[in-house]
């Protein structure tokens, strides 16, 4: 069992919760607790189950709204509770009452209403602002709570609004839903997360919020308005569900117009102290900044992005880009900004700037960058510096391009115009137009893909050619391999020895003209006696044989096949067989 | 004779000619105009006679430069910029242009595109540079093929020639690709407005990416509209009205 207060120091006039929590079931706790100078109330219950290696655990936690009456250091006594017949006591409290309404904003964090709900309410928006004192820009997270009562059917519910000169609200982005025990009823609560912000200071003082609903509500019957209802037993505890004014017929439910509201706050808003930074640019919160810069080896004039990251918590709407402590030898450029919310409502995040600097001249670091903001918890300004980055600034100082210009194209001056104005300026006007031309690229010129037909015909030419020359030695080819065949035919039918002698002699003088034509390359039908002769090189025996075998061979062919011998000796067929056989090239 | 005097393919060549050569006398004429109006201090008027000589399409890089020179005295240093730039998209090796330019950036505080490491190893040659040598390559390596093919007897030198020429033609091609689609390619674009910022979306109220300066380089990504995605300099990228930058390429 534990006995908490949600703060022991408060003021009077303003509630603080306390929560008795008892673990099992069947405790008896007191409605009222009774204290000299404090008025508590019990104002809620809930229930909460746990289950833990299997075994179920319930908690009922009781909560009691104190007021205090009178300021002081008040006592809350022991309580005696009776739990399944054990009887247990509660530590005793102590609660610190100032009857200053300027605490810190601890002193209340939650800042609720005092939870005197009526139960039978069909529904109402709890604000919930966790300081009452703020800085001027500073952010302020709210939690605005529109409680409805589950038993009723709402067709519409509008988001609340705040309409308050002077203090700018955030748009809700996300709620979430959840069933919330509120003065002892259960509603269905839908939490908007937004923060608020004050322009100016003084005090200021939260309208209540509303929030427009269509809700399906029995009818009433007009003529009985002014009549009262029948009481029921059950009336005089206000628990009677029939005399519920929700309930009624179901099929007489209507829908009707009902506005939601909160109870209205205070904010006490100050101003900032004087002497703030000269970069301050109206940051508040809290904040952390981190450098780096890219690339870090460079010539002279080329850029360097530095990106600079601010993460926090606070109005980063008015979080400036950090500035450079000592801008000389450096150019720099606007600097861009990205924002990061790692909240619903985007009071923490990160801020990343993204500035270019330029180097004038050599330089081994990049200036540190600072960045000022005021702290509220600490309630001073705050002056952020970053490291100086190490880079390589390599090349010649920048003080003025022109004469290095001029050096760099004093090699052509080429025909010119005298130059009008200043002795550090850019080069002279050129008085001849020069050679005309387009910006398109040659290769996406027509002339020069006309220009490819040379090539391209050229090679189609040298391709034909080689086609051509291939056909032509593919024929030769032909010719001489036709030679060989017949040559070996004819030596093989002079081996038999069937032949004639008319035959046999045409035959051998075919085989020589065949075997003269494939050593000459000519054609074997104008091969005479001598082109044999001449082709083989042949000696005087031989030159003699072989007239006589063209001598025999014509006279068989032009006298007839009677002139001479009817057949071929053996030896005289082998003398022109080896004849025949013996020339070679 | 009679056939070559009455051929109206003759005369139409003959009026081509003289109306081409008629052209040229007269942006002659006009270009000389506007350099004595450059030299008088009319900067204003000697800009307008330069954009008309730009219109006629007749481009030569002096023109672009002397342009340039003068939308510099006019205090114009975005189109300055640009015009330095187009007279060297037409000749690479401009000095007077390339010097002026060099002035007119340190001037204007201009930002400019980080080229890749593989486009400043490209720079060696220029884009037509490339394009003659891929040409030149081709055909060798398709002669050199062709003969191999044809061969009896493969060469050995034939087909390291041949090898060669292929991978120098591809090479040269990669580099054509490389370098029009690169930073300094036919996407460059110059900023000719003051206080341009570059956004992360089409609206004027969208976060800021960069300030660009004018003369400033950027790389046209796509257009949409009245606004131009680009690849800004500190490899950035963003949303630009595109009445605020001009193609270096016309």
């Amino acid at each position: 069992m534990t006995a908490v207060l949600s703060n022991s120091e408060t003021a009077v006039g303003e509630t603080v919760e306390l929560q008795i929590r008892v673990t099992g079931s069947g405790a008896k706790l007191p409605e009222e607790i009774a204290v000299d100078g404090l008025e508590i109330h019990q104002t809620g219950t809930s229930q909460r189950y746990e289950m833990n290696n299997f075994n179920l655990s319930q908690s009922v936690t009781y909560t009691y709204t104190i007021l205090p009456m009178k300021a002081g250091k008040f006592k809350i006594p022991a309580q005696p509770i009776d739990v399944s017949g054990k009887s247990l006591r509660t530590q005793e409290l102590v609660l610190n009452v100032t009857d200053s309404s300027g605490r810190s904003a601890q002193s209340n964090p939650k800042g609720a209403p005092p939870s005197t709900v009526d139960p039978r309410k069909i529904g109402f928006i709890e604000l919930l602002v966790p300081k009452r004192q703020a800085y001027v820009g500073e952010i302020i997270p709210v939690e605005i709570k529109v409680c409805l009562n589950p038993r009723v059917r709402f067709q519409q519910v509008e988001p609340p609004e705040l309409n308050a000169q002077g203090l700018t609200m955030q748009k809700f982005d996300k709620s979430t839903r959840n069933m919330e025990t509120i003065g002892g009823a259960t509603y269905d609560v839908t939490t908007f997360k937004t923060a608020i912000a004050a322009a100016r200071t003084g005090k200021f003082e939260i309208p209540a919020l509303e929030s427009k609903a269509v809700a399906l509500l029995a009818r009433r019957d007009s003529s009985n308005r002014n009549t009262p209802r029948r009481r029921s037993p059950f009336d005089l505890f206000n628990i009677d569900p029939f005399n519920d004014p929700l309930f009624g017929d179901l099929a007489l439910l209507e829908p009707q117009r009902i506005t939601l509201r909160s109870e209205p706050a205070t904010l006490e808003v100050k101003p900032l102290p004087p002497n703030a930074p000269p970069n301050f640019s109206g940051a508040v919160g809290n904040f952390a900044l981190t450098t780096e810069a890219n690339p870090k080896s460079v010539q002279v004039g080329d850029p360097i992005t530095i990106k600079s990251t601010i993460a926090g918590r606070g109005n980063f709407d008015r979080v400036n880009a950090p500035v450079i402590d000592d801008e000389r030898g450096w150019h720099k450029y606007p600097p861009s900004a990205k924002f990061q919310k790692d909240d619903d409502v985007g009071i923490s995040g990160v801020k990343t700037f993204e500035m270019v600097l330029s180097p004038n001249e050599k330089k081994q670091t990049v200036p540190a960058l600072a960045f000022s903001y005021f702290d509220p918890i600490k309630e001073q300004y705050v002056t952020l510096r970053s490291n100086p980055i190490a880079v390589q600034v390599e090349g010649n100082a920048l003080p003025s391009a022109a004469p290095s210009a001029v050096a760099a194209a004093g090699a052509q001056p080429g025909p010119a115009t005298p130059a009008t104005t200043k002795p550090q300026d850019i080069l002279y006007q050129l008085s001849d137009f020069g050679r005309a031309q387009p910006f398109t690229p040659l290769y996406a010129r027509p002339v020069f893909w006309t220009a490819q037909l040379v090539p391209l015909f050229a090679l189609l030419g040298l391709a034909g050619w080689k086609v051509r020359q291939a056909k032509i030695g593919n024929r030769e080819a032909q010719r001489v391999a036709a030679l060989h065949q017949e040559a070996a035919d004819l030596m093989r039918r002079l081996r038999r020895n069937d032949a004639s002698p008319q035959e046999y002699f045409s035959q051998a003088s075919r085989a020589v003209q065949v075997k003269t034509a494939l050593v000459r390359n000519v054609d074997p039908n104008v091969v005479d006696v001598d082109a044999a002769v001449n082709a083989f090189g042949l000696g005087e025996t031989e030159r003699a044989q072989l007239r006589r075998l063209f001598a025999r061979s014509d006279e068989v062919r032009y006298s007839g096949a009677q002139n001479g011998a009817g057949t071929i000796s053996a030896q005289d067929r082998d003398a022109v067989l080896q004849l025949i056989e013996n020339l070679r090239a | 004779m009679k056939r070559f005097i009455l051929n109206p393919g003759i005369y139409s060549a003959i009026i081509y000619a003289f109306l081409i050569s008629s052209a040229f006398a007269q942006s002659d004429a006009q270009f000389a105009k506007a350099n004595q109006e450059f030299a008088a201090g009319q900067f204003k008027e000697a800009i307008d006679d330069y954009e008309g000589l730009v219109r006629t399409g007749l481009w030569s890089a002096n023109l672009f430069y002397d342009l340039g020179n003068a939308h510099f005295r006019n205090g114009n240093l975005g189109r300055a910029i640009l015009n330095y730039e187009r007279a060297l998209a037409l000749d690479p090796r401009h000095p007077e242009a390339d010097a002026n330019l060099r002035i007119t950036r340190d001037e204007a505080r201009a930002l400019e595109l980080t080229a890749s490491r593989t486009e400043r190893a490209l720079r060696f040659m220029n884009l037509n540079q490339y394009a003659i040598t891929a040409g030149i390559a081709f055909w060798v390596g398709a002669f050199g093929i062709t003969a191999l093919f044809f061969a009896r007897r493969r060469s050995g030198g034939l087909l390291t020639m041949s090898i060669l020429s292929i991978s120098i033609f591809a090479v040269a091609m990669a580099a054509i690709v490389e370098i029009d689609n690169g930073n300094r390619g036919r996407a460059l674009a110059i900023v000719t407005d003051t206080g341009v910022e570059a956004r992360v979306a089409t609206a004027d109220n969208a976060n800021r990416v960069l300030t660009l300066p004018p003369g400033s380089e950027i790389r046209i990504l796509s257009k949409r509209g009245d606004w131009i995605y680009a690849a800004l300099p500190n490899n950035l990228r963003g949303w630009i009205s595109a009445k605020s930058a001009e193609n270096v390429r016309l």
